[in-house]
């Protein structure tokens, strides 16, 4: 059966509320074809678990998007920081579940093997004052290794990006996978945007480029140029221009709306996207 | 400005080099030049099988004569090993001492080493938001020592205690990092534009190594937010020779990224 969807479709049913996995990690692979619908479909109070990232959150978070979100690490590095994630932090427009590595790991792995929690040793920072709910203490017996015991981190819908697939959902990666593989597996429903379909046969013949058998994926939706201003595992690089212009643009509420107006309003299809940034080709590299 | 014409950047790179050691393990994180930079060269010089991953990537001894980003897939056709983060993340988050070194940046290091990249001011209303933890509590309890790079050198940055500790040095001194169970190690060094700093072996506070030419002790300490206890008179930092210089730039940053960077 396909699960090739239009953006549209591949995002309906989505609540406000829903607690929303994003993949990629910081300027790579961020799955904004995807984020720039959420936005067009004008969904409210998520909660995010973005795995180190960049634009997907913060644009989120900077378009009203967003209630609570969860922070391993949103930065734009060389750009700076991260502009309405910080200015949502220094505000406090909303609410912040502080993060590290071991604990969204050790989070989803849990939520993976359907286990209530997972463990992770006690590194002594301040982690657990800020976020009580999240690193929660577990008696120690003399002799063992201090550890805290983390939730599992269950997704309602998760949203990735990579570089191809067939209709069915087999899902390949050209560069590496990060997190989406772990948080696949930890999520209820799995929509991922690829630069291009391609045929079954295709699929077989690279078959180690198989990241996500179809059993994990529930929408597949063709998205060229679908995690630009991002990078997409070797097809193309980010585009520094357009991330250095959506920083400035978030300089002020005006120039920002004017950003969304143009980038995400602007353009009702991801085809219209393309336009704006002017139709960038693929070319025809493959994984070779 | 000094008559030693390279960036603070190879300087840096150059420092860290001299002090990894042949055969041991080291991780590198998403977007660290000099990182790459001083295990690259590490390797090319005298410790050749020096072994790095990237922490993000999982790409392995990529040996590409450039530098870029460790998450970028060009890396993959210039290493030696590919591996997926779910695997990585038990030698990462978990295993004691399986990486003998980490690098790190940071907004705050306080005096005993203590790593802050979450917020300046209270986490709930931060004067300053940063990016947040990601590998950084694990690599600085777990790793067998690490180094810290600081980008500036000021009493905002070198306050006596970090707003938020992410990263733990050697918590309150002394011996408290064992006593609260975490495994030993600890900081290392602390390089920063006006120099670099060890730590006292018993007291655990963070002191002057060594002052970068022009710098002087006065200033450093008007600088710092907390007393830097100093052993006679600190020495120059010894500056990269031209064989350093020559390798760095001949084998591993080629296209000159770190060069690129302010000078020295």
């Amino acid at each position: 059966m396909s699960k090739l969807k239009n953006l549209s479709d591949a995002l309906n049913g989505i609540e406000d509320g829903a607690t929303i996995g994003i993949g990629g990690w910081i300027f790579n692979s961020q799955p904004m074809a995807l984020v720039r619908e959420l936005i067009r479909q004008n969904k409210r109070n998520l909660h995010l678990v973005p795995a180190p990232s960049s634009i997907a959150p913060d644009i989120l978070i900077g378009a009203g998007c967003v209630a609570e979100t969860g922070c391993v690490f949103i930065s734009f590095e060389q750009f700076g920081l991260a502009p309405h994630f910080r200015r949502a932090a220094e505000t406090s427009s909303i609410k912040i579940h502080e993060l590290d590595g071991p604990a969204i790991a050790g989070g989803l792995r849990a939520a993976a093997c359907d286990l209530p929690y997972g463990l992770i040793p006690d590194m002594c920072t301040d982690l657990p004052r800020v976020n009580p709910q999240t690193y929660q203490p577990v008696p120690r017996q003399p002799g063992e290794r201090a550890m805290l015991k983390v939730p599992a981190i269950h997704l309602d819908v998760l949203l990735l990006h990579a570089q191809q697939a067939d209709e069915l959902g087999n899902v390949q990666y050209f560069g590496p996978v990060f997190f989406d593989v772990l948080m696949a597996q930890a999520a209820r429903k799995v929509i991922v945007s690829v630069d291009r379909i391609v045929p079954n046969e295709t699929i077989r013949r690279d078959n180690h480029l198989t990241k996500l058998p179809s059993a994990f994926v529930h929408a597949v939706v063709e998205a060229p140029f679908g995690a630009h201003p991002t990078s997409s595992g070797g097809l193309y690089e980010a585009d520094d221009a357009h991330l250095a212009e959506y920083v400035k643009a978030s300089g002020s509420t005006e120039s920002f709306a004017k950003y969304l107006d143009t980038y995400v309003g602007g353009a009702a299809t991801h085809a219209d996207y393309c336009k704006l940034i002017d139709n960038p080709r693929l070319d025809e590299q493959t994984s070779q | 400005m000094t008559g030693t014409d390279c960036s603070m950047a190879e300087l840096h790179a150059v420092l860290l080099a001299r002090d990894l050691l042949d055969g041991e393990k080291a991780i590198v994180g998403t977007n660290s030049d000099v990182q790459v930079a001083a295990c690259n060269l590490a390797r090319a010089s005298h410790a050749p099988t020096l072994w790095w991953v990237s922490g993000p990537g999982g790409m392995v001894n990529c040996n590409e004569p450039v530098i870029r980003s460790t998450a970028r897939t060009e890396n993959i056709a210039w290493s030696e090993a590919m591996m997926d983060l779910p695997q990585m993340v038990d030698f990462i988050d978990w295993k004691i001492h399986f990486f003998d070194f980490a690098i790190l940046g940071a907004i705050q290091i306080d005096r005993y080493g203590n790593i802050n990249t979450v917020c300046v001011g209270p986490h709930d209303k931060p004067r300053l938001r940063g990016p947040g933890t990601v590998g950084i509590s694990a690599l600085t309890a777990l790793a067998r020592r690490f180094y810290v790079v600081m980008a500036r050198h000021d009493r905002g940055s070198f306050p006596e205690r970090v707003d938020f500790l992410n990263g733990p040095g050697f918590l309150d001194g002394g011996t408290s990092r064992t006593d609260r169970g975490l495994p030993e190690g600890g900081p290392k060094f602390v390089l920063s534009p006006l120099g670099v700093f060890d730590f006292e072996p018993i007291s655990k506070r963070m002191r002057v190594k060594s002052l970068n030419p022009g710098v002087t002790l006065e200033q450093v300490q008007k600088q710092t937010g907390f007393e830097l206890p100093v052993e006679g008179t600190p020495p120059i930092t010894a500056m990269p020779t031209v064989d350093e210089l020559k390798t760095l730039r001949a084998s591993v940053d080629t296209s000159g990224v770190l060069r690129e960077r302010r000078r020295a």
